[in-house]
């Protein structure tokens, strides 16, 4: 069996190369979750955000609004902002804490820790990428907002169609930022049990205790992950870019 | 605007119409399944591994996981009797009694003992394991040669979160008290690089690691010299719901007819299989 091989505590690199062997599947299942958690996090985060951002510049118009449409827009930006402030002041793993075990009450059949998971990454990145949009939002002259409201267009016509592209452009580095820190901030799920690569590395180790060997691997293959995701970050950017050169 | 407002209104109330639909109590006779929560990350009571063999019974909710040790054959002889299929499910030991609750385990067979907090929420069953409390030291660590609690005085003495065994480092006297760990693994790395002098562990478990690491060893103590325990501190039993009172008696018959013996043969097995 292969269980017998272990080798002795001290010949480190063995020891790595073992849990390689043994465990890869752990380490692939972890790496699938961290990466999924990762991308649906900041995707879902980012458009949940986009929404959030419309309504948060909606300037109150008295005269052609209507005082439930008042009333809607003055408590949901409300809403948003007291959002903001509690996911941005604390920790994820608290908000994982408190998503996972508070909903489990409820005994909702399909809430599960991955699910959780799912839930927490998003709004957490959610509140993140709303404040990055904002300051995306003040670099575009304001002229512009004025001169599409003059021809016309309504408040979200034109922070759709002429502020918010020209603000996700220049917003793309720190979104993209937004997405490294969740490769390794979704670490913190494994509290729940989410078999993200913490956890995984956790469950390869707890047999036989070789904490410093497991996640010394579990370092490397974080680190191959930020590298390769920052890379992709900076081609993006790059091509973005040039797209609004030729424009 | 009014659209996205209406829009969230609906997923509010569509999540909390499905949030009633909720799981009743575990009924033998219809039921086909028995769904078994543990941490499988509690060596040798149980663990996970890549690899099938004849004891080890998949995770359900981590494809290409499988639960082996003490914890899962166990349960697989309470599913035998009951005639039920067994799943095993792996969830964080903080996390089983409230998935226990929710219903989504229907028992804990996770190492667990059956402390009278717990058993406010939960009920248990008649002991499936019996065990002792001992002191994991370093080989050539200061302690390696204590033989009562006394000798722990000054010591640095740590414990799993939310454990008996935590509970249990202040009845050393003048011991420094560490903040508790997650899980065995960060003990034995604790001890191993001087962080700590000894962790509180049950023999069982102890025994896993000291096979694991050679130059870890722990101390047993005779009566009088080591911990004041009560019965129900140092023996485990399976958790479930305390309105399934039918289930319970079920388990319980289920556990007599397992000798005492062939409980510590499948503890010895166990220890064994564990990767060491």
């Amino acid at each position: 069996m292969i269980l017998a091989s272990l080798p002795p505590r001290d010949a480190f690199f063995e020891t790595v190369w073992y849990l390689i062997t043994t465990y890869q599947q752990f380490f692939f299942t972890g790496i699938f979750y961290t990466i999924m958690l990762s991308v649906i996090g900041t995707v879902g985060g980012f458009i949940i955000a986009f929404f959030f951002t419309i309504v948060r510049t909606t300037k109150i118009d008295t005269l052609r609004q209507s005082k439930v449409s008042i009333f809607f827009t003055i408590v949901s930006q409300k809403f948003i902002n007291i959002y903001i402030t509690i996911f941005r002041g604390t920790p994820m793993m608290v908000q994982a804490m408190i998503f996972y075990y508070g909903l489990s009450r409820l005994q909702i059949s399909f809430w599960t820790p991955l699910v959780a998971g799912f839930v927490v990454v998003t709004l957490n990145t959610t509140a993140y990428i709303t404040e990055v949009l904002r300051s995306g939002i003040n670099g575009v002259d304001h002229g512009q907002l004025e001169a599409s409201r003059s021809l016309g267009f309504s408040h979200g016509q034109s922070m759709k169609l002429i502020v918010l592209p020209q603000a996700i452009r220049q917003s793309l580095p720190a979104i993209g930022n937004e997405f490294i820190i969740n490769l390794k901030d979704t670490s913190v799920l494994s509290v729940i049990g989410v078999t993200e690569l913490f956890r995984a590395t956790q469950l390869a180790t707890s047999p036989n205790y070789r904490t410093t060997e497991g996640f010394f691997i579990a370092a490397i293959l974080y680190l191959s992950m930020t590298l390769i995701a920052s890379l992709l970050v900076n081609k993006f950017e790059k091509t973005s870019l040039r797209k609004e050169a030729m424009v | 605007m009014r659209k996205i407002l209406l829009l969230i209104v609906l997923f509010t109330a569509v999540v909390t119409v499905s949030a009633c639909s909720t799981e009743s109590g575990f009924d033998i006779t219809s039921e086909t399944e028995i769904v078994v929560g543990l941490e499988a990350a509690f060596a040798p009571f149980n663990w996970a591994t890549p690899t099938e063999n004849g004891f080890t019974v998949p995770i359900a909710n981590q494809t290409g996981f499988y639960a082996d040790g003490f914890d899962v054959v166990m349960a697989q002889e309470i599913a035998d009797a009951l005639g039920l299929t067994l799943v095993i499910r792996a969830i964080e030991w903080d996390g089983l009694i409230p998935a226990l609750l929710a219903g989504e385990i229907d028992l804990i067979i996770a190492g667990m003992s059956p402390t009278s907090e717990r058993a406010q929420t939960v009920a248990f069953s008649d002991p499936y394991f019996q065990s002792e409390q001992v002191m994991v030291v370093r080989n050539d660590g200061n302690y390696a040669d204590a033989t009562s609690l006394d000798d722990f005085n000054g010591a640095r003495i740590v414990a799993q979160l939310g454990t008996l065994q935590d509970d249990l480092i202040d009845q050393i006297t003048g011991v420094n008290h560490q903040a508790a760990l997650n899980d065995y693994a960060s003990l034995v790395t604790a001890l191993l690089n001087n962080a700590s002098d000894g962790f509180v562990a049950e023999l069982p478990v102890a025994m896993g690691i000291v096979a694991a690491n050679s130059n870890l060893s722990y101390i047993t103590f005779i009566d009088g010299n080591g911990f004041t325990v009560t019965p129900e501190d140092v023996t485990v039993s399976v958790a479930l719901r305390q309105e399934d009172t039918a289930l319970l008696s079920a388990i319980n018959d289920a556990l007599n007819a397992i000798s005492t013996e062939t409980r510590n043969g499948y503890m010895e097995a166990a220890l064994t299989r564990q990767p060491q």
